[in-house]
């Protein structure tokens, strides 16, 4: 039952509104990339031309990089300063159901198997308001990963293109609470839920990429000694890090210190087990061969993660395919990993 | 042409002249092709020459062991001959079938020229100098120039001279160096205070995912720099300092290698002009020591040779 | 640190073992007097100065860097400075066009015996990054990028 909206005209008076009380990150493409970016007070051209951001919106969570605490030499040892909590309450707007589903399969990690502070600090203190997709990419496939263009589950408020307006679904109290204290909006008219479920099912409907992952984690784990499988999979790789650093649910990360004479940093950066040194150790390196570290991407979103949290760590939000260098696509990877599960038994 | 591409890398599996066919296959998304690497001779059915083969395929051939059938436009050929004059590989292990280019098409041009992204384009088809873009049922017109890429518009050798099997009509080279230096030469135009500030700002969004170095088929080295640890030259840090002495450093070692093939600027997600990189260290090589990558196989490498008296300018 | 108080320009320089180094310690025992802002690594040749280090050390924040090494044909390794040459002149240059100042690298040919020349090299670098000022070339951004 939603019964507010908001104009499109009035997004930047929305905006602002929000400003007042939260640090309101939106698409932009400002910094010379399609990224969510703090918002600058005024431009809401993003409503034209978004799709989705390059950068996945982890980024505001996990950070590219990240200082995790300084510290300084003494003579009796190491003094490490309690970094700064980072509890600025931000307001992420637009961000895409698919992205939002990325989130919550972060927060297994970084909630559940363990509570990572520098991400927890942020997370909690950050709305979600989604942005349902009109227009799905050629290489979006949500709909095969248990989310939709339009999937609210995700967010604290979700806005349904409906033509002049953005229906807005109230979804958590977070949510609702942000909406009875805001102003610039206005009531919805009868036939605004029968508009914001048609344009539902066009999104639904636009996504044109299908994916079947019916005991794709059985099929994998019988899969997984079959080396010749898995060079020819892993032959065009040229072992970059794209689809892992701008996957949103990717979440591998490297520490590093760094001294000058008696002060130093401790970064936290992304890291990507495409890199062929992700594994290397001082005697050896158990994932030299490409193909190992191509079954492993493979494995650890298909069949890893299902295994630890009942989930497939990928969303479908396709960045992977549209911005790998060879075109290497994973929709064709899991269709073609051979069914060894009837022969085993 | 496609036909006799197959039948050709068909037969040079068959006749077990090569181990591997590396060329290219459809791509998955629309105006894409893909490299296909194959053992396996019924896979050649698959072999496209397409308008969308943008991948320099020499990339793959410092990874792979074994005599190799490739396909070459005239700027991989380049990047072939000159890790033949490196040593990297023996001309004998590879058989070049050589693709003369007419120059491809930058889907980014195409994507801002008509304000749409690629998947929600109809069709690109390209006849002799124009290039009509269907959108939304309505044909648009473009030139060339205003779409091909703009190391396309500077190509010296679209047609391979080093080949084996030549599979089509051979093409003259036409530069269009003023069109496909502007980038370089509005910079140049800047003060230096101000092209410093230019490459931090776009040296802070690089994620360093190292699509530029591992797509380049000059970047070869078992042990890159940025991955030595003992000591620590660049820390992975995604800093804007330690982004920019990457790439700098990394288009220094290339010197001599790179072929302008504009691969590392079409495969950063972020979309940082690396080629206003490459293509002024490739400039400056020829400027410098009159030196052009990759065009005579018994050649030795650019920092392999000297002359008695060069750049002595700018020793005291 | 503070920029108002006379600051000394920080030198790197790169001396190869056979002719420049021992260039430098004749100037040194000839008493040649020359500014003592500049440190000095021995490498076995200026072949084996990689541009890596040239760029490492502005990193750090040297002021500026000299690479020395033997006269062209005079290489103790028959052809090092050769490579040098040609490795330093795309350095020198591609630096150049990225905005770093032209100054701040410079090289340099001295053998054993040109004590006086080495000392006149250092003085004249020296010169030279000082009117180009301290190294700021990789200090933190002025204006501040937005971050999400």
């Amino acid at each position: 039952m939603a019964d507010k909206k908001v104009s499109k005209k009035d997004i930047a008076g929305l905006l602002k509104e929000w400003s007042q009380q939260f640090a309101v990150f939106a698409p932009s493409k400002e910094s010379g990339v399609a990224a969510m970016a703090k918002w600058d007070g005024q431009d809401t051209s993003f409503l034209d031309w978004y799709r989705n951001t390059v950068v996945p919106p982890k980024a505001s969570f996990l950070p590219q990089m990240e200082e995790m605490f300084r510290f300084q030499k003494g003579k009796e040892g190491y003094n490490i300063e309690p970094p700064p909590k980072d509890e600025n309450k931000r307001l992420i707007f637009g961000i895409r159901p698919c992205d939002a589903r990325a989130m919550s399969i972060l927060d297994m990690t970084f909630k559940q198997a363990l509570e990572d502070p520098y991400y927890l600090s942020k997370r909690n203190n950050a709305v979600l308001v989604g942005l349902g997709c009109t227009n799905p990419c050629e290489s979006c496939f949500c709909t095969s990963m248990g989310t939709s263009p339009t999937e609210s589950a995700d967010v604290d408020l979700m806005l349904i293109d409906i033509g002049d307006d953005f229906l807005i679904e109230e979804v958590t109290d977070r949510g609702k609470g942000l909406i009875a204290g805001t102003k610039g909006l206005k009531e919805t008219a009868k036939d605004d839920e029968a508009k914001a479920e048609q344009s539902k099912k066009k999104a639904y409907d636009r996504v044109t990429r299908k994916l079947d992952t019916e005991g794709i984690k059985d099929k994998l784990l019988a899969s997984f000694d079959d080396e010749e499988y898995w060079e020819k999979v892993a032959a065009k790789c040229i072992s970059c890090g794209i689809c892992t650093l701008l996957c949103p649910t990717c979440y591998c990360f490297d520490i590093n210190d760094e001294m000058v004479k008696q002060e130093g940093t401790r970064f936290r950066s992304w890291d990507s087990c495409g890199f062929p040194n992700y594994t290397k150790m001082p005697m050896e390196n158990p994932r030299q061969e490409k193909w190992r570290r191509v079954r492993q991407k493979v494995c650890h979103k298909y069949e890893f993660y299902p295994m630890t949290f009942d989930v497939i760590a990928c969303t479908g939000c396709g960045r992977c395919i549209r911005l790998c260098p060879v075109n290497w696509d994973i929709t064709q990877v899991i269709e073609s990993v051979p069914n060894k599960t009837e022969a085993k038994k | 042409m496609e036909q006799r591409l197959r039948q050709e890398a068909r037969a040079l599996l068959e006749q077990n002249k090569v181990d591997w066919i590396i060329g290219f296959a459809p791509g998955s998304l629309k105006f894409t092709a893909t490299p296909l690497i194959t053992r396996d001779k019924d896979d050649t059915e698959r072999l496209v020459i397409s308008p969308f083969m943008f991948n320099n395929l020499a990339d793959f051939l410092t990874g792979i062991e074994g005599r190799v059938g490739i396909v070459a436009k005239g700027c991989d050929s380049r990047s072939i001959v000159s890790l033949i004059q490196d040593n990297k590989i023996a001309r004998e292990d590879v058989v070049i079938l050589a693709v003369p280019c007419p120059g491809l098409i930058d889907l980014a041009k195409i994507e801002k020229l008509v304000g749409k992204d690629r998947d929600e384009l109809d069709d690109i088809v390209r006849e002799g100098e124009k290039v009509t873009v269907t959108v939304d049922g309505q044909k648009k017109e473009f030139s060339t120039t205003q779409t091909l890429f703009d190391h396309c518009l500077a190509c010296e050798l679209p047609t391979p001279q080093e080949y084996d099997i030549l599979l089509g009509e051979t093409r003259p080279p036409a530069p269009e160096l003023k069109v496909s230096g502007q980038n370089i030469a509005k910079l140049k135009e800047t003060s230096p205070a101000e092209r410093w500030e230019f490459w931090q700002n776009e040296f802070s969004r690089c994620i360093r995912c190292y699509a530029c170095r591992n797509a380049c088929p000059a970047c070869f080295c078992q042990r890159c720099f940025v991955e030595e640890t003992e000591p620590q030259w660049v820390m992975p840090v995604p800093r804007w300092q330690d982004n920019l002495i990457f790439q700098v450093v990394r288009n220094i070692h290339v010197a001599g290698r790179c072929t302008d093939c504009g691969e590392c600027e079409r495969v950063c997600p972020v979309n940082i002009p690396l080629r206003s990189l490459a293509r002024e260290m490739y400039n400056m090589v020829d400027e410098l020591f009159q030196f052009k990558s990759g065009m005579d196989k018994e050649a030795l490498p650019l920092m392999a040779h000297y002359e008695q008296e060069e750049a002595e300018d700018l020793f005291r | 640190m503070t920029q108002q108080a006379e600051w000394k320009p920080k030198l790197l320089g790169f001396l190869c073992r056979w002719c420049s180094y021992a260039g430098a310690d004749l100037a040194g025992t000839s008493r040649k007097k020359y500014p003592a802002n500049i440190r000095v690594i021995k490498v076995p040749c200026s072949g084996r100065v990689d541009s890596l280090f040239i760029i490492k050390a502005l990193r750090l924040g040297f002021d500026g860097v000299l690479v020395s090494g033997c006269h062209p044909g005079d290489c103790h390794y028959l052809t090092g400075n050769y490579r040098a040459r040609r490795r330093i002149a795309i350095t020198k240059k591609f630096l150049e066009y990225l905005g770093v100042e032209p100054e701040r690298l410079q090289a340099s040919w001295v053998s054993a015996s040109e004590g006086g020349k080495f000392a006149e090299v250092v003085t004249e670098v020296t010169e030279g990054v000082k009117e180009v000022g301290p190294n700021r070339l990789f200090s933190e951004r002025k204006s501040d990028g937005t971050e999400a």
